[in-house]
């Protein structure tokens, strides 16, 4: 098995599903350089070199540069997928969902409920997330909660460079629409990767570390953080479980349940903002389903209620660490 | 006796390292060869060591806790007259020594990829020295060359050793076409050609006893011991229902359930074997040749293959080695193993003796080919 970056990984992906499959296309901004730009095409392999090579292969047909209007491609991307194709539309970050949030919520996630069940939308809308890249506040959002709460939508978050081309692949062949999120502080994570095809299920925990003591539940690039505190846990003597639940829509809620009826101390680390958050939102699921296991009060590590810090120190301190992490679980045990 | 080293064994090709888990016994202890004596984790699995000789404890080097290199010495092993003196000066030159091989000794060992025609390859591994014969380690149905990472480095110490992914296991290309035992032996046979020296010790594990049959049945007399460990083909009896489930497990949760039946005690399963599993089923093609695999192995009315004539008319030492509580192939009566063989039942045991017992199966494979002419 080859060791092969998370961009990388998704690249693969993108590549072998639009070989094996001619209604696969892609839609978004700079996929390939700029609509209408005379510069070199493909230079950057897109914003984040996710999107490399694939137009040399599939040519402007299928991987299509739009201009700068969520609205209009997302859109597109809608009708095309209602329609029989299965696209894949780009936002290059997921904080510019909030201008085409009418056509994802209302429209996307509405299509198969409200035309009795005779409405397909094989749609995959990727979009990168997360604070570390001194972007701002308006480039840096978690916003998977804002999916999460939406019924009609799938909602995926990789973790690793195996679990991004598994669920990619899951997603694009899946036939509901599915919000597909990148963490842009993961590009560059290496792990070993299958060449060949595979998909990873939704709605299915990963368990990333065996442990006893203490359960810490976590997502995207926060798995690093729960895997680096159960580390330091495991050398002072306290055996942490790592779960990546991978998809927050579907939640493997059966896999939460177990571990935390096994464990009964639990953590969840969440880089959204606090209120109506995942942690909060498996908190509630946890206490409902397990509180006769559970040990200690439920614990969550998540962002402070602000919006992300553009000041690097300020935006460092924001983004939950493995002492936060180490702390709140020292604090139940 | 002589003064003898525990170390950190050597589990897979990608193992460095080792964690000490938990010292099982103290300094000062008496221990038999084959007693557990220590509980080691690796980045992908735990395990308890076994002595490799008995004696007592008379040092131990590194503490619970600790991590060490793969070969690194753990404790002295010696009888009590030894003077500590003597074991003082053993564990210095045992660290220059180690000195001196690190990188070579320690390192990584990769498999590589062997063309076997048609487009399709075969993983295999090779390890130990130049030798004038060479043994083959055949793994089961679903598992991969790692099935054998408690052994190999055992029958590495005087053999060149090669371990093969079966087609549709691992990282070699499925076959679910045709005929698929033939298409399955004439890959192998081509990738064991490629790599190895003279005559064949086929060491094969359930499943993969069949394609060692029809292998041995191939070669003749280039093939000089046979050792199975709970191989299908001698009785009609199997447990068709963990071939059924297994191929259907799609999921963590069920997985582990099938998982653990391999094994006399079900805790032996980690979720990261589990999840080693999951990730080698969703492969593309593996559903397909795993479903071919399961037909050949047993239908309705029981097992489909029968080694039994082979191993019948083979010239050289046949051995077995069975789980006493094995829940998948059931060990046969006395009266299904032809009088040249060898059965050897092990107490305590499930389906993964190599895993389960490892000096003991190490030890009856070394005596196997000792026999061989």
């Amino acid at each position: 098995m080859a060791k092969i970056s998370y961009r990388q990984a998704l690249n693969d992906a993108l590549h072998l599903e639009m070989a094996r499959d001619p209604k696969v296309i892609m839609m978004g901004e700079d996929l390939t350089g700029g609509a209408g730009a005379n510069g070199v095409k493909d230079a950057w392999g897109g914003p984040f070199g996710v999107t490399r090579g694939l137009l040399g292969a599939f040519g402007p047909e299928r991987v299509r540069d739009t201009p700068i209007s969520e609205t209009a491609f997302v859109g597109a991307a809608a009708g095309a997928a209602l329609t029989g194709m299965r696209p894949i539309a780009e936002l290059m970050f997921v904080d510019f969902a909030g201008v085409c949030l009418d056509q994802i919520v209302n429209q996307i996630a509405k299509f198969r409920y409200m035309f009795g069940g005779h409405a397909r939308t094989p749609l995959v809308i990727r979009a990168t997330f997360g604070a570390g890249t001194r972007s701002a506040a308006q480039h840096t959002q978690a916003f998977y909660p804002v999916f999460t709460h939406f019924p009609g939508l799938k909602v995926v978050i990789p973790s690793n460079p195996y679990d991004a081309k598994g669920l990619l692949l899951q997603a694009i062949r899946d036939d509901d629409p599915v919000i597909f999120l990148e963490n842009k502080m993961l590009y560059d994570m290496v792990g070993e990767v299958p060449d060949g095809a595979y998909t990873v299920p939704f709605g299915e925990a990963r368990v990333v570390r065996d442990g006893s003591d203490v359960l810490l539940i976590a997502f995207g690039r926060m798995v690093q953080v729960a895997e680096e505190a159960a580390r330091k846990l495991a050398s002072e003597g306290v055996s942490a479980c790592v779960i990546d639940p991978r998809t927050t829509s579907p939640l493997d809620e059966d896999t939460l349940l177990e571990f935390t009826e096994e464990i009964g101390r639990v953590v969840i680390i969440d880089e959204a903002n606090p209120r109506c958050g995942m942690a909060s939102d498996i908190s509630a699921l946890l206490a409902d389903k397990c509180f006769h296991a559970l040990k200690a009060p439920i614990k969550m590590v998540t962002a402070p209620h602000c919006p992300v810090p553009y000041a690097p120190n300020l935006e460092d301190a924001y983004v939950p660490n493995a002492d936060a992490v180490i702390k709140a679980v020292k604090s139940i045990i | 006796m002589s003064i003898e080293a525990i170390t950190i064994p050597k589990w897979g090709m990608t193992m460095t390292e080792g964690l000490l888990a938990e010292w099982l016994v103290a300094v000062g202890d008496r221990i038999e060869r084959g007693q557990e004596v220590m509980e080691v984790e690796s980045t992908k699995t735990t395990n308890a060591v076994e002595s490799p000789v008995s004696g007592i404890v008379r040092r131990i080097v590194v503490p619970e806790g600790d991590t060490a290199a793969v070969g690194a010495l753990v404790a002295v092993v010696a009888d009590a007259s030894t003077s500590d003196e003597d074991i003082d000066a053993f564990i210095a030159q045992f660290a220059s020594a180690n000195k001196q091989e690190n990188g070579e000794e320690t390192g990584a060992v990769a498999s590589r990829k062997i063309d076997v025609g048609n487009g399709k390859v075969v993983n295999a591994l090779t390890i130990g020295p130049e030798s004038d014969s060479t043994v083959v380690l055949l793994h089961g149905f679903g598992g991969d060359l790692s099935t054998w990472m408690f052994n190999q480095d055992a029958f590495a110490k005087n053999f060149r050793v090669v371990v093969l992914d079966l087609p549709g296991h691992g990282a070699s290309t499925p076959i679910s076409e045709g005929n698929v035992l033939v298409a399955l032996t004439d890959a192998v046979e081509k990738a064991v050609a490629s790599v190895a020296n003279g005559k064949l010790h086929l060491v094969a594990h359930s499943f993969g006893g069949a394609v060692a049959a029809a292998l041995a049945e191939r070669k003749g007399e280039a093939v000089a011991s046979i050792t199975l460990l709970a191989p299908v083909g001698l009785s009609a009896s199997m447990n068709k229902q963990f071939l059924d489930d297994f191929v259907a497990a799609e999921r963590r949760r069920p997985l582990k359930e099938v998982l653990e039946r391999l094994f006399a005690d079900p805790s032996t399963i980690s979720n990261d074997m589990v999840e080693a599993t999951l990730q080698f089923k969703r492969l593309e093609g593996v559903p397909q040749a795993l479903g071919a695999i399961k037909d050949l192995i047993a239908n309705e009315q029981g097992q489909v293959q029968s080694i039994t004539a082979t191993l019948r008319e083979f010239k050289g030492p046949v051995q077995l080695i069975w789980g006493e509580s094995d829940q998948v192939v059931p060990v046969p009566t006395q009266s299904e193993v032809p009088q040249n063989v060898t059965l050897n039942t092990l107490p305590g045991v499930g389906h993964m003796p190599q895993m389960e017992s490892t000096t003991e199966v190490n030890r009856l494979v070394l005596e196997n080919i000792a026999k061989a002419k």
